[in-house]
């Protein structure tokens, strides 16, 4: 049973600090809009604005490492791996943000930054949650936002893709909610910790499980992936790359805690040996159909559910050093990511337009510095030296081998295998010498996403090559 | 001379992409350049044969690990033949994009000297599958002239495929081996050699066995081999027909012997098998092909099967020689991929049907031609003998006479088909509508000339070569070897490597 909560003291209201002025950044954002006269200067001083709160809170979130604290009655976790994923979720936020300056029109783009702003606040509380109650509050704070972001453009995708989305992803919290309230029923508590504690019964396995069904669902695991191309698809660029990142960043923190923490360690591998199956699966599957996609969002999003399924594989067997690998695999995943998005941004005129693969022919001789820098960052999703991808998967696979999992590592090296067909189609297409005429070349104003794509290609080969062991560098904490 | 060796694989990569942010008209100096910095890369190898090793800690967890590169015993000469190589593929270089083409080949031999001086085995896995990478782009950007881009993305996807997941495995095993040994920076280090035994090793060695025998290849993985020796342009194929097919056999020496050699004796028979599969195989294939590409492509097949089985004799002179071989076959098949390149430069096509007589008017680049083709066929005086002569005793040494008498046939085959291949193109009378070009330059000589001084060199005396790798050899063969008939008379094992090399001269 979780202790009263006589007071809320200074230290509790410290540790929410960084959320707090995120929060705080977009309302400021909001009223500084109102006396703003039309124009472009609204889009930057909304963008700038932003940013600075997003710096802050990152500094602050930095400031908490190795400071573990638990905030409101253990409610919120200061702390721990909390920190490495706020940092994670607070990048994402301004590297999306930078894509085009601001999502949307001039006139709409200090309410979208709010409203991005805010669904950070809902990953960070996420991925400090200690209480089923935070889970679902961070949960429903990040997902509210995003509903409005997919739908923000005038396409008509768009706005099918917001619905989608909050179709979807509404059944989605029906199932956490209901696996909550069996848990709260089996328990007497809503604190993670207090789970574990509890004796096993039926009911805790079924709470459980409709939990993780939830979870995996945010998580885009096959076979609750489906939603993901589409909205992907549909949704403005800076809210796909928001949404590729920072949603990961919060679920995974979410079902990082759940498995390493809530579950009693008598019944926890029954009742996570299905996860680990629907990681696997999704390695396999999302692979396989990032195949046949010729749209690069959808291909990112395919190969994005292929990408959580390795990250997902290294929690197998609960093991410390697992989680570690994970969150250092998610964090190498940001940069890759990212970095591939932030060149897509630069070869389009319209943050809010759509790329084709085709798109990338000849891009070598056209654009050599941006097709160098794609061939890294596609060269790291695919697990290539000398790139962070790469030490990242040999962890995982240390780890998922030292577990006994040898199947998970074995299917991880196949969806390897396949996705390496992935991103090698676009190598190639911007290796191949084609006629020019042919190509539609489109060129972005924005400067930003180049700060961004030094910024993720340093990263990426930094953690690829970094001489200590990154498992030391991160913290490992409940 | 600390850091030396990683500046020789550091080295030519930085160049490469320093290359990449000259000027774009900046050809020529682009192509200089790289040839600089690969003669440099020599000079510096051969200069500095005693050069330390260097360090520096990576992983911690779950297993140790370093960068650590250095020197060893068998891959000193292979890196040197590398650079050579390397070296010669520059001078040779003729094509559109030269800046693009020299940064790809500068970094494809530094990938390859860190695959070949790693000392950690989780470094070699990175190197492994880095030097894929830039093969990849160059069949891509510069395949086949008239072709057309679609056929040479054909054999592009072939060659990464089949060699990404002889990595990819590669690269589970070796996160496998990690955890089970504790660290991978155990290549060359005779106090980390310890057989792992286990259960598990049964499975790390087919990880690794695969990926090494898709690279060598061997039947029935080489179905990537003669479409990507065909496609490639000549001076990319010399590199990678010469050294990088070399990298799965140098694997099975240096990590195969020293960790896994019970279950590399439990998979003699069936390696052995395929070994003779493939020196049959390539060897007769070879006679029968058109394409003079395809012949020596064939023809390597079938001389990296008699290595292997040399490899899986156990047996210390068989193990020098296969260096020996290693290096051989390295020099003369960079040779004669080289000289067919300027065939088919001048006469734009590389059937022997069609070819014919152009000895009368290129003397000089028939007698290229011709000292590749009898080092390839195994000439006395040239490399090739001696590697073969040390194999076929080693191998009758090791009681493997029968396989020995088998590994003849092949031999015998392959001076048909090199003849063949030499007056398919040289000799009969000259074809009419085919173009008259001038004979080979001196640039085109300055490219082949190295190859060649090295193949009569070594020919002449292999005992740098053959007394590093016998020594070298006893050390990885010594403590796992059984008291049997064969591990008694130790000594006159050596003497019998340096009775061999002597023969030779």
């Amino acid at each position: 049973m979780s202790p009263p909560i006589p007071y809320v003291n200074s230290a509790d209201l410290h540790a929410l600090l960084p959320t707090t002025v995120i929060a705080a950044a977009g309302l400021l954002a909001l009223v500084v809009d109102l006396f703003m006269s039309a124009g472009r200067a609204r889009r930057w001083i909304a963008v700038a604005i932003a940013a600075a709160g997003l710096v802050i809170a990152g500094v602050l979130t930095a400031q908490q490492y190795g400071h573990s604290y638990p905030a409101f009655g253990g409610a919120y976790m200061q702390g721990g791996f909390a920190v490495v994923l706020g940092e994670i979720a607070i990048f994402a936020t301004l590297v999306s943000l930078g894509l085009g300056i601001g999502i949307g029109r001039d006139d709409q783009v200090a309410g979208t930054t709010a409203i991005v702003l805010w669904s950070t606040c809902g990953a960070l509380l996420m991925a400090g949650a200690g209480n089923l109650m935070m889970i679902f509050l961070g949960l429903e704070l990040l997902s509210l936002g995003l509903y409005c972001l997919c739908a923000m453009s005038v396409r008509s995708a768009a706005r099918e893709s917001g619905l989608k989305y909050l179709l979807l992803s509404s059944m989605a919290s029906g199932f956490l909610l209901y696996g909550m309230a069996l848990l709260f029923g089996g328990t007497g508590s809503v604190a993670l910790a207090a789970i574990s504690a509890a004796p096993p019964s039926p009911l805790i396995a079924l709470g459980a499980g409709l939990f993780l069904v939830g979870i995996a669902f945010k998580l885009s695991l096959v076979p609750f992936h489906s939603w993901t191309p589409d909205v992907y698809e549909g949704a403005p660029l800076s809210v796909t790359a928001y949404m590729s990142v920072v949603t990961k960043a919060g679920a995974l923190g979410v079902l990082g805690r759940f498995a390493y923490a809530a579950l009693p360690p008598a019944t926890a591998n029954a009742i996570l040996l299905p996860v680990w199956t629907v990681a696997a699966i999704s390695m396999i599957v999302g692979n396989l159909a990032a195949l046949q996609q010729i749209d690069m969002k959808r291909l990112l999003a395919y190969s994005g559910i292929g990408q959580v399924g390795y990250i997902v594989a290294a929690f197998a067997g609960q093991t410390p050093l697992g989680l570690r690998y994970a969150i250092f695999y998610l964090a190498a995943y940001t940069f890759m990511n990212l970095g591939a998005f932030a060149v897509v941004a630069l070869m389009l005129k319209d943050a809010d337009g759509s790329l084709g693969v085709g798109a990338f022919a000849g891009l070598a001789y056209r654009r050599p510095w941006l097709a160098a820098a794609m061939t890294f960052f596609l060269l790291s999703l695919a697990g290539l030296p000398p790139t962070a991808g790469f030490t990242g998967k040999i962890l995982i696979l240390a780890s998922s081998v030292g577990a006994g999992y040898w199947w998970l590592s074995v299917l991880l090296i196949a969806g390897t295998a396949i996705s390496v067909y992935v991103y090698f189609k676009i190598v190639r297409a911007m290796f191949v010498r084609v006629d020019e005429a042919h190509v539609r070349a489109e060129r972005s104003t924005n400067p930003l996403p180049w700060i961004s794509i030094a910024v993720c290609a340093a990263a990426v080969f930094v953690l690829g090559i970094y001489p200590l062991a990154p498992s030391d560098i991160i913290p490992l904490a409940k | 001379m600390t850091g030396l060796v990683t500046a020789l694989v550091l080295g030519p990569i930085l160049v490469g992409f320093v290359l990449y942010a000259l000027p774009k008209g900046a050809d020529a100096g682009a192509k200089w350049a790289g040839v600089a910095v690969a003669a440099l890369a020599v000079a510096l190898t051969l200069g500095n044969p005693h050069t330390p090793d260097d360090s520096v800690p990576w992983l911690a967890r779950p297993f140790g690990a370093a960068f650590h590169f250095g020197f060893g015993a068998i891959s000193y000469w292979i890196v040197v033949l590398l650079q050579v190589a390397t070296f010669s593929a520059l001078v040779a270089l003729r094509a559109t994009r030269l800046r693009e083409y020299t940064a790809q080949m500068l970094v494809l031999l530094g990938a390859m000297t860190g695959v070949f001086l790693a000392k950690d085995l989780l470094l070699f896995a990175l190197f492994w599958d880095l030097m894929l990478v830039p093969v990849f782009l160059l069949m891509v950007g510069w395949g086949l002239p008239g072709g057309g881009p679609r056929r040479a993305g054909t054999a592009a996807w072939r060659y990464l495929i089949y060699n990404l997941a002889g990595g990819l495995c590669l690269l589970l095993a070796t996160a496998a081996f990690g955890i089970v040994h504790g660290s991978t920076d155990v290549i060359g280090n005779p106090d980390a050699h310890v057989v792992i035994g286990n259960v598990w090793g049964a499975w790390i060695f087919a990880g690794f066995a695969f990926a090494f025998l898709v690279k060598t290849p061997v039947f029935p993985f080489h179905t990537w081999m003669p479409a990507t020796y065909g496609e490639l342009p000549p001076p990319v194929v010399a590199v990678v027909s010469g050294i990088q097919s070399k990298a799965g056999l140098y694997g099975f020496i240096v990590i195969g012997l020293p960790f896994f050699a019970e279950q590399m004796r439990a998979a003699t028979p069936l390696v052995v098998a395929l070994g003779i599969i493939s020196l049959l195989y390539g060897a007769f294939t070879a006679l029968a092909q058109s394409d003079a590409k395809r012949v020596v492509a064939y023809s390597s097949l079938s001389h990296l099967g008699l290595i292997l089985i040399a490899i899986f004799s156990f047996d210390q002179v068989a193990i020098a020689g296969a260096v020996v071989y290693i290096v051989a076959h390295g020099l003369f098949s960079a040779a004669l991929f080289l000289v067919l390149g300027y065939v088919e430069e001048r006469e734009e096509t590389r059937s022997l049907q069609r070819l014919g007589g152009l000895g009368y008017g290129n003397p000089r680049l028939a007698g290229a031609l011709v000292f590749a083709a009898l080092a390839a066929l195994g000439l006395p005086g040239l490399a090739g003998f001696a590697g073969e002569l040390l194999i076929l005793t080693g191998l009758y040494h090791a009681g493997f006479g029968a396989v020995a008498l088998i590994a003849l046939v092949p031999i015998v085959v392959a001076a048909a088909y090199m003849l063949r291949l030499f007056q398919g193109i040289m000799n009969g009378p000259k074809v009419a509508d085919l173009p008259e070009r001038r004979d080979l330059t001196w640039i085109e000589g300055l490219a082949v000339a190295p190859l060649v001084l090295g193949f009569i060199l070594l020919g002449i005396d292999p005992a740098p070569v053959a007394g590093l790798a016998s020594d070298a050899a006893r050390a990885l063969t010594g403590p796992q070897t059984p008291v049997s008939h064969r591990a008694q008379p130790r000594r006159s094992e050596t003497e019998s490597a340096y009775v061999a090399a002597d023969s030779v001269r």
